[in-house]
């Protein structure tokens, strides 16, 4: 897996959020990015899983170029993302989500005459997933009834769901409860084990954890980069985040 | 927008229920009540597909009546002036209709919800205008003189009441079948989600606008059959039939019954039709105790009838 | 011949603009499609109608209708529509056919099914000469009316502090909420006044049209159709938008009846084609 943003620029009217922001992301490895409020980390999140287009600057991903490609294109070419704001459906269960999503990564969505539910390698899978977010004992239950650390969890299940090449996950921290955070933690320390991910996150300590590579971003500007060592014993970041 | 399914067992009950009661209306019924029997399969045929974009793809269409109107007119002139039989026209104008409803799809479906209504009206008030003002079509006056599908050579006779509603009967079986298989499938199941949550979809990589295309398409071929077969019921087309009122009545039906269980949309075509059949004959002012009754079901029956007995049904557990 | 037809246009257009600017403003707050505004043009009409009939004064039912419906508007948006703003389109769509039912029957009820006719103030009911043609002077009253609503929403969107908070409802309602403008009264204020105008179009243009049931459904596909070609929430745009539409309806009738109403809805669908936001983003 391969990933490159070259100078990218994105401004909202005359405020210029990213300003000449390169990023470099090879092989396996969990990367963060953090920055205070305002440091534009959404906005870059967005740029690379396709929900805005950058106004300056190239994307590539696994060689190919894609800043024409719309979120649909890219989630097809292996860019899977989890959202700050829970987007489920709530209507269905656990099992029938973490299926429904499955049936993109089975490529079956044009199937009109065949049950997904009765679909055994589907099923298998699905449970598969569920064990791997910590939800098989919740299989059955309406994502509406799951509880916010759990809906979490399932945010983490549907975006993994089409085994994808980068898994961007946007602040899956928060408004959790610190029992959840650990939580959620400890998950995501088991996927980085099998994807590779992209974390933005405003809390520094989860970073830390998880994170082998960090990039700091201030006001659209990427002022650090190193692993969770460096960037603790930073004076430079330490200044810009604690206004030391 | 809430969609009632989820629940295959009451769907199939319901539906069972609904389609005895038409069986032995029309056997013991008089020839009105054939007629009458008659008419509400054709309209449930209607609002199972508004029923179908409705749940599944959140589309909310007040140009439907085109369809109807396309299904009607199609088999009056190709059975008229191309001797075409009515049974191989009503396929014909599901073709025609699924094409047509798959291009005008390609550029509407992706339109945020209150445009897709003002587009989707806008563009059957278009077809209302050509149809009213089109000779070829008979203009205002309609076309008559259509006539039913010829089943002598099996011994059947189509224009007798009690035949004719079987035959109809018939094609709703068929096409609550095929959206049964639909609905549980993943195609059915990827339109559910993106009523849910279209954005989703998206970002899990699925084709949002092509399952949204092909479910009007669909959709579209299903209304033209209703209009197809009701021009064969009563013989005769007149342009009314593609007034936008039709298809807010159609989608009154749909929410009256609950949406997205089929079963629903057929209740809701019963009921609504009976109702305002037999207010109207008691008194004039029958649509201002139908007004009232919307806007209490819209505010206070969100789930429609079948809201109402999957109630009963949790109570009687 | 020529001027006629124009002005013809322009009186169409100044009723359709009187329709459409409630609407529109609606919608952009509301995000609400009001199908029943056709109802309270036509209950303005009626309205108008009774006034006239019992106090013999057209003047008084041009002040006194608009300001029922505009009560009638603000009943209902208590009872209502606050309730269903921001939810799904069915919803809004079966509630405003339900009222549309509703009017119609109770109109019907109230004065009938025949159409009814009011005649002009006297001081309207010549014709002034214009270039050498008669040309009814009840109709530049009309066209009168447009431009004064026209003008006095330009001022007070455009002017004063209430229409700045308007404005900024319509173009962010989350940071609006934020920053406490208090957007429930100001949602309250514009639905009344929307409906109000709907009602003034019902009794300015009944002298010319007459009053009649059914005249609710005439008016109601070509105003929605303004609203959305000239973009939803803007007053440039249901000003611009009436005119296009006004005119090429009207001219449209005369020159190519055939082909009028198609080039509308056409112009419609390439407008939600290629600028999905109206010809005038708010």
């Amino acid at each position: 897996m391969s990933l490159s943003l070259n100078n990218i620029d994105k401004s909202f009217g005359s405020i210029k959020v990213l300003n000449n922001v390169n990023i470099q992301s090879h092989g396996r490895e969990c990367l963060g990015i953090i920055g205070p409020n305002g440091a534009g980390k959404s906005t870059l999140f967005k740029v690379i899983s396709g929900n805005l287009k950058q106004d300056k600057g190239d994307i590539y991903f696994n060689s190919l170029n894609i800043n024409n490609l719309n979120i649909n294109k890219r989630a097809r070419l292996g860019i899977s993302q989890s959202f700050q704001k829970n987007s489920l459906f709530l209507e269905m269960t656990v099992k029938e989500s973490i299926m429904l999503a499955l049936s993109h990564k089975y490529k079956i969505t044009f199937k009109m005459l065949n049950s997904l539910i009765n679909n055994k390698a589907i099923n298998n899978d699905a449970i598969e997933i569920a064990k791997d977010t910590g939800l098989l004992d919740y299989f059955d239950t309406k994502s509406d009834n799951l509880s916010y650390g759990l809906q979490r969890q399932l945010e983490l299940g549907i975006a993994i769901s089409c085994s994808p090449k980068l898994l961007l996950l946007d602040e899956p921290t928060a408004g959790m409860s610190p029992a959840e955070t650990k939580e959620i933690i400890k998950l995501i320390k088991k996927l980085s084990a099998k994807y590779s991910i992209i974390i933005v996150e405003h809390d520094m300590d989860v970073i830390y954890e998880l994170a082998n590579r960090i990039y700091v971003l201030d006001r659209g500007t990427l002022i650090f980069e190193g692993d969770a060592k460096s960037v603790k014993n930073s004076e430079l970041v330490q200044n810009k985040y604690l206004g030391i | 927008m809430r969609a009632v399914n989820h629940n295959p067992q009451l769907r199939s009950q319901l539906f069972f229920l609904l389609l005895f009661s038409a069986i032995i209306a029309n056997i013991f019924g008089g020839y009105f009540t054939r007629f009458f029997v008659a008419e509400i399969v054709i309209l449930s045929i209607f609002a199972i597909s508004l029923d179908f974009i409705a749940s599944r793809g959140g589309m909310v269409s007040l140009g439907h009546a085109m369809f109807l109107g396309i299904g009607a007119y199609t088999t009056a002139i190709l059975s008229l002036n191309y001797g075409i039989s009515p049974f191989a026209s009503t396929f014909l104008t599901f073709i025609t209709a699924c094409l047509i409803g798959l291009i005008i799809a390609y550029f509407i479906v992706l339109l945020d919800g209150i445009f897709f209504i003002m587009v989707t009206l806008a563009l059957g008030e278009m077809f209302n205008s050509w149809v009213f003002t089109s000779d070829y079509l008979g203009g205002s006056d309609g076309i008559s003189g259509i006539m039913r599908p010829d089943l002598a050579f099996i011994g059947i006779d189509t224009n007798s009441p009690l035949i004719f509603t079987f035959y109809v009967l018939l094609w709703l079986i068929g096409i609550y079948y095929l959206l049964i298989k639909i609905t549980d499938a993943p195609l059915g199941r990827n339109l559910d989600a993106i009523r849910q949550n279209s954005n989703r979809i998206s970002a899990i990589g699925g084709y949002t606008r092509a399952y949204k295309a092909i479910a009007f398409s669909l959709s579209a071929g299903i209304a033209s059959v209703a209009g197809s077969l009701y021009v064969q019921l009563n013989g005769f087309i007149s342009p009314e039939l593609t007034h936008w009122t039709v298809s807010g009545e159609g989608l009154i039906m749909i929410i009256v019954g609950g949406i997205g269980s089929i079963s629903g949309a057929i209740l809701g075509a019963t009921v609504v039709h009976i109702v305002q059949h037999e207010l109207s004959s008691i008194i004039n002012w029958w649509m201002l105790v139908i007004g009232f009754g919307f806007i209490f079901i819209v505010l206070f029956m969100k789930d429609g009838l079948w809201g109402l007995l999957e109630k009963i049904q949790k109570k009687l557990r | 011949m020529l001027l006629i037809q124009f002005l013809n246009a322009l009186q169409f257009s100044m009723t359709l603009f009187l329709l459409a600017v409630g609407l529109t403003i609606i919608f952009g707050l509301m995000k609400i499609v009001n199908l029943a505004h056709g109802s309270l043009y036509m209950i303005g009409a009626y309205l108008g109608l009774s006034i006239c009939n019992y106090t013999d004064s057209f003047w008084l039912a041009l002040i006194v209708a608009p300001l029922l419906t505009a009560l009638i508007g603000a009943i209902l948006y208590y009872l209502l529509f606050r309730h269903i703003q921001n939810a799904d389109p069915m919803k809004q769509v079966l509630l405003t056919f339900g009222l549309i039912y509703i009017s119609l029957d109770s109109v019907r009820l109230l004065w009938g099914t025949m159409s009814h006719s009011i005649s002009a103030p006297d001081i309207l009911s010549n014709s002034i000469l214009l270039i050498n043609e008669p040309y009814p002077s009840y109709r530049l009253f009309v066209i009168a009316i447009g431009l004064i609503v026209l003008f006095t929403l330009y001022i007070i969107l455009e002017k004063t502090k209430i229409g700045a908070k308007v404005r900024a409802s319509v173009d962010d309602p989350e940071t609006a909420q934020l920053l406490q403008i208090n957007t429930d009264k100001i949602l309250f204020y514009t639905f009344a006044l929307g409906c109000g105008l709907a009602g003034l179009a019902g009794i300015t243009v009944a002298p010319i049209l007459g009053v009649e049931p059914g005249m609710d459904m005439e008016v109601l596909v070509l105003t929605l159709i303004v609203v959305v070609v000239g973009g939803p929430g803007s007053l440039k745009g249901a000003i611009i938008g009436s005119l296009l539409i006004g005119f090429v309806d009207s001219f449209g009738k005369v020159y190519i009846p055939q082909l009028a109403q198609i080039i509308i809805y056409a112009v419609m669908a390439l407008t939600i084609l290629f600028r999905p936001d109206g010809l005038y983003k708010r």
